[in-house]
């Protein structure tokens, strides 16, 4: 079995109401193991729902989910011992100082001399550049050094699952890539689930995602999937010459699903959306060459930006509510 | 890395998982800060200076303005009952703001949220709280003061007073206020703000002493009799009904306390 395989985290049907409002309505959701989970939508979704749902601060209404094949429910004890979790806006003790909170955090999880505890403690505080902030009271902390402190919290029983909820939320954008940097760093040994509202951070990190809207999963998969348009692809196509006859002949192919044109500079711009990959991957070029009016100046599958895909599909989504 | 040290991952009952650890961070905030020093001060000033006035004061006072007066106070009667009457209602007091933001605080601010997506058991987060606070009210609030008393009283006395009665009426005032901490600690769970969470205990001490008047020889078994119950037992004068009585009953309440916290607790979502 290759790590695509495991899960690490699998909910099926899992749902959250508080009285008559469905905060999660049955989610089916899969998390590979090693993999950096994106978990996406738009305020109000239920992304931090789902991920109380899975560390057992809240319980479900309907479904089950399973962490490490563990309940999440019954189980939950033996599950948070092998997570970390940053949530949303995190609170410490305010009295204690950065190095007490994370030798706090650390006994839960380790007995052991005070040394070793104190070399894991050193280790979290540079990983996150708390060095000279480590023997500060939390508060007097920023919202980003609050931040960075939660990261390390979350590491330092060196979890087999991190569960981040908006993890750069409150950072500046050094203190965004330092994170990104440490989420790829830990991917080799840990799987990352994590929500954020920074598409740009998700399509460079992440390699799975999923997106939430209104409590319910509009889209989950491998992001290369999301980002080529998924079951949709589309062709880009950059032309100089008369192309009507091409172009009526190419939106004539049964493969083919629309012709969308538009002209600039002497060029013209085609994104052709197809039916088939197989066969526009093997045909279409070839037929719009098979036209002595036109020339070809470039030929690609059209890559979506994140941003693009989630707002296609919330808007879809929402639109389908209407 | 963590697999290459000396590092142990921490083990133990469902129930205990954390319970060291957060004992020890209760602990810590009682006896490793000044929090020990101020409230030890603070009651010594309220109870022990209430006791020496009406002990060393009054009498002194009443030479004064009525020396007829003068020689029918006993000091140390007054003493003793003044002790166990405005120490009950004043460390119950004490208890209670001690408890107040213990567990409604912590709720509120998001630290609680925290701390239990660590291993930890909710039973461990709620006794954890409990035995610290049972340790630092009972040593600092009853034990402290009761033996100053004991002292103030036996220098007033001239001799020391019965130690096995009045260590009965310490240990009822210890239990006392131990149900009003108990108390504090279940509303801390079930109340959404802190007008409830005060609002509860103050009435059930307060409102369960003006109610008492009313309910005849029942009020004998509550908690609300033991302000005369425990002078009396200390000074070892008759009592219509066992001392053991209301005690067992307070005790009884303090458990149900803990209990219904201990339940409402692992209800409760963040």
């Amino acid at each position: 079995m290759t790590q695509r395989d495991r899960a690490v985290i699998q909910a099926s049907n899992l749902g959250k109401a508080y009285g008559d409002v469905q905060a999660l309505k049955s989610l089916d959701l899969r998390v590979p193991e090693h993999s950096i989970f994106g978990f996406l939508g738009p305020n109000g979704a239920g992304k931090t729902t789902t991920m109380k749902l899975l560390l057992g601060l809240i319980r479900p209404t309907s479904g089950s989910s399973t962490i490490f094949g563990q309940d999440t429910v019954r189980d939950s004890l033996a599950i948070r011992s092998r997570i970390g979790y940053l949530p949303q806006q995190p609170h410490f003790y305010p009295d204690m100082t950065a190095r007490e909170t994370l030798r706090f955090t650390a006994r839960f999880f380790f007995t052991g001399s005070a040394p070793e505890i104190e070399a894991r403690v050193d280790e979290m505080i540079a990983l996150v550049g708390l060095q000279d902030k480590a023997d500060r009271t939390v508060r007097g902390f920023s919202g980003g050094e609050r931040q960075r402190l939660g990261l390390a919290q979350a590491q330092i029983n060196d979890p087999d699952l991190l569960i981040l909820d908006e993890p750069a939320a409150a950072l500046d954008p050094i203190g965004r890539l330092d994170v990104l940097k440490v989420m790829e760093r830990l991917r080799e040994r840990t799987t990352i689930f994590y929500s954020t509202h920074i598409l740009d951070d998700v399509q460079q990190v992440s390699d799975t995602v999923a997106i939430l809207n209104h409590g319910e999963l509009v889209a989950q998969g491998p992001i290369e999937q999301l980002l080529s348009g998924g079951d949709s692809p589309m062709y880009s196509l950059s032309l100089r010459g008369d192309g009507e006859a091409a172009q009526a002949r190419i939106a004539d192919l049964p493969w083919v699903a629309g012709v969308d044109v538009a002209r600039h500079n002497g060029t013209t711009a085609w994104q052709v959306s197809v039916t088939d990959e197989a066969t526009a991957e093997a045909q279409l070029l070839r037929q719009v060459l098979a036209d002595e009016h036109v020339t070809v100046l470039e030929f690609s599958r059209k890559r979506y930006e994140l941003e693009e895909v989630f707002v296609n599909i919330i808007q879809g989504d929402d639109h389908g509510r209407q | 890395m963590v697999g290459n040290s000396a590092l142990q991952r921490t083990k133990g009952q469902v129930w205990q998982r954390g319970f060291a650890n957060l004992f020890g961070k209760e602990n810590r905030a009682w006896w490793g800060t000044r929090r020990w020093a101020v409230q030890t001060v603070l009651w010594a000033v309220v109870v022990n200076g209430m006791l020496a006035f009406i002990m060393f004061g009054v009498p002194v006072l009443l030479q004064q303005t009525s020396p007829a007066e003068a020689e029918t106070f006993d000091a140390v009667v007054q003493g003793v009952q003044a002790l166990f009457q405005l120490g009950t209602v004043a460390l119950a007091l004490g208890a209670i703001l001690i408890a107040q933001d213990q567990i409604l605080g912590e709720r509120q601010s998001g630290v609680t949220e925290w701390i239990l997506s660590k291993p930890v058991s909710r039973d461990a987060y709620i006794l954890s709280k409990l035995a610290a606070d049972a340790i630092g009210v009972v040593v600092v609030l009853v034990g402290v003061q009761s033996a100053i008393a004991y002292g103030l009283i036996t220098l007033a006395n001239g001799t020391p007073l019965p130690l096995a009665p009045f260590l009965v009426g310490a240990g009822g005032l210890a239990l006392h206020t131990l149900f009003y901490l108990s108390l504090t600690l279940m509303m801390g769970v079930l109340a959404n703000g802190r007008s409830t969470l005060l609002g509860v205990p103050l009435g059930v001490l307060f409102g369960g002493m003006l109610a008492a008047n009313f309910i005849g020889k029942a009020a004998l078994l509550t908690p609300w009799s033991l302000a005369a119950v425990l002078p009396a037992t200390v000074l070892q004068l008759p009592l219509p009904l066992p001392a053991a009585l209301p005690l067992a009953v307070t005790a009884a309440l303090t458990v149900v306390a803990i209990a219904v916290t201990l339940r409402k607790f692992r209800q409760l979502e963040f």
